[in-house]
């Protein structure tokens, strides 16, 4: 059944063409992401150099952008997309794409970093 | 009197000093974090959480005229984070509130988990000691704030064992490339000595108890989550003998890490799209020398094993964008624990059962939550050789019966 299953999640991926992580290192706290790699999707997940969590960085309807810590604000676990936010595996918290919580055990939203433009990049500031 | 003048006039210096100054904690307070501390300290410092849920309910059988209501559930989670890679959780329960020796019906202390975790990145880790893996919906979360209904779904009681915990060795991960995650563990078999009829495996788990660890269990799953759907399956197979070859050879058992095996199959699908809520889960256990099982230990246990339920939810509350819910829902479950038998078992028809579950769920915060329920059952008739106690001794059995449930939950 998992073969078959791997099978079926493979045929699904080629749905997801969007989906990739963006590897760049931290330069004076601070992380550059290409704008136009949200040409491809609204949301771009962003992982610092030597840390053990992705930051997920969203253009929102209105051209902003925010920029969220996966880290579960319960138990400090990884974050997986799901649905319209993020879920822990650890005790089940969901949060929403903006960082709300939707589901318990979490108490408190997701972690936010501000961001700024600069040129063709967008920068999140990491000391924010 | 000058000394007692200086220190009048110093005294409200002194007060307002320490009203500025932060309360005294001791090494072990501060090392304590609410959610609150732990969200402003970033991400990497050693800390400790202290967090965790429970629940109580009320119970009506009509069948039985009977009612019940117990502290279901007390537990408190410790956490410790020992640097960014490394980390420690644990689950500490109490069930039904009281432990007493040489009491019947009273409850139970376990742990329900306690593992290392090691982070290797960011999408992979691998967790060492006694956890839940992960099989099925509730296995992972089981917490009362996130599954409908006050009793969790029948199916992921008697079929698959949840809360299913054993020792062992798991690696968990997500894909970089799709919204993929997936996780394989190593972890100690089920023992078949323990399983009774009635219950399926649940007895033969070790809970980390002094496990017999000659037999061995492989489990793996695959989950990805498409749009609004989480798709999952995941797999179980492990050896239910973990005596030494000389006690399996006495009883004509076949030890071993795999001897004797049980396998486990599971598939299920989740949607979850502006308030509405869908959930189908469907398993089956095939366990092809019960036979030999019960020529051992004569608990009748069956060669296959099924399970199945659909649950549709709707929060009313969605549509305001308040934090508050009010989810309505039904489930239908129909599970059978001896779908097919080997020639030295019994059927019993008690077994091959259907529930309907309706009812409310008000959660004013996402951590909080009332309940309230009703569940019809329906069962298969009674087989009269499995009746010790025949009428009109006892009751006549009923195949059908409802229950009104009640009840409250939180986890923080």
């Amino acid at each position: 059944m998992l073969v078959a299953g791997g099978y079926f999640l493979s045929e699904l991926a080629a749905c997801n063409p969007a989906y990739h992580v963006i590897k760049t290192e931290i330069v004076d706290d601070t992380l550059r992401v290409p704008l136009s790699s949200f040409a491809q999707s609204a949301i771009q997940f962003v992982r610092p150099q030597g840390w053990y969590y992705d930051i997920a960085v969203r253009k929102t309807d209105n051209g902003t952008y925010e920029s969220l810590l996966l880290q579960c604000t319960h138990q400090q676990n990884q974050l997986v997309p799901a649905g319209e936010g993020y879920s822990c595996n650890l005790h089940g918290s969901r949060f929403g794409n903006d960082g709300t919580v939707i589901k318990g055990p979490a108490e408190n939203r997701l972690k936010k970093y501000s961001t700024s433009i600069e040129q063709d990049k967008l920068v999140v500031h990491l000391k924010s | 009197m000058k000394r007692l003048f200086i220190l009048t006039a110093l005294f409200p210096i002194v007060l307002i000093g320490l009203a500025q100054q932060k309360p005294y904690e001791t090494k072990a307070q501060q090392l304590v974090m609410t959610n609150e501390d732990s969200l402003h300290a970033g991400v990497s410092n050693s800390k400790t959480v202290i967090s965790g849920y429970g629940s109580a309910f009320y119970q009506r059988d009509f069948n039985q005229k009977q009612s019940t209501v117990t502290l279901e559930r007390a537990v408190l989670f410790l956490g410790h984070q020992f640097s960014d890679k490394v980390s420690f959780f644990s689950e500490l329960e109490v069930e039904n509130a009281k432990i007493a020796a040489g009491e019947n019906g009273t409850g139970e202390i376990a742990m329900e988990q306690a593992f290392l975790k090691f982070n290797l990145n960011p999408k992979q880790y691998i967790v060492a000691g006694l956890f839940v893996p992960r099989i099925g919906i509730l296995n992972e979360n089981h917490l009362p704030v996130n599954f409908n209904g006050v009793e969790r779904p029948i199916v992921e009681q008697l079929v698959i064992p949840a809360t299913w915990r054993e020792l062992g060795v798991g690696f968990y991960g997500s894909s970089n490339k799709m919204p993929l995650n997936y996780s394989v563990a190593v972890i100690n078999g089920l023992n078949s000595q323990k399983f009774e009829h009635g219950t399926g495996i649940r007895e033969g788990r070790a809970e980390g108890s002094s496990a017999l660890a000659n037999n061995l269990a492989v489990t793996a799953s695959l989950q990805y989550l498409w749009k609004d759907f989480k798709f999952q399956v995941s797999g179980y197979v492990g050896g239910t003998v973990g005596l030494s070859p000389l006690g399996a050879d006495s009883l004509g058992l076949n030890s071993g890490a795999f001897g004797t095996p049980l396998y486990l199959g599971e598939a299920d699908v989740q949607y979850s799209k502006k308030g509405i809520a869908i959930k189908a889960l469907g398993t089956y256990i095939w366990y092809p020398d019960a036979g030999t099982i019960n020529a051992a230990y004569a608990n009748n246990m069956a060669t296959g094993m099924y399970g199945a339920y659909a649950e549709l939810a709707y929060d009313w509350l969605y549509p305001k964008h308040v934090k508050s819910q009010l989810i309505t829902f039904a489930r239908f479950e129909a599970l059978d624990l001896n779908a097919t038998i080997p020639s030295n078992g019994i059927y019993d028809g008690t077994e091959k059962q259907t529930h309907l579950i309706a009812g409310i769920g008000y959660l004013p915060l996402p951590n909080v939550v009332i309940k309230i329920d009703v569940r019809l059952l329906h069962t298969g008739p009674q087989n009269k050789e499995l009746v010790i106690n025949p009428p009109p001794n006892a009751l006549p059995y009923k195949q059908n019966d409802q229950f009104l449930n009640i009840g409250i939950g939180y986890s923080f």
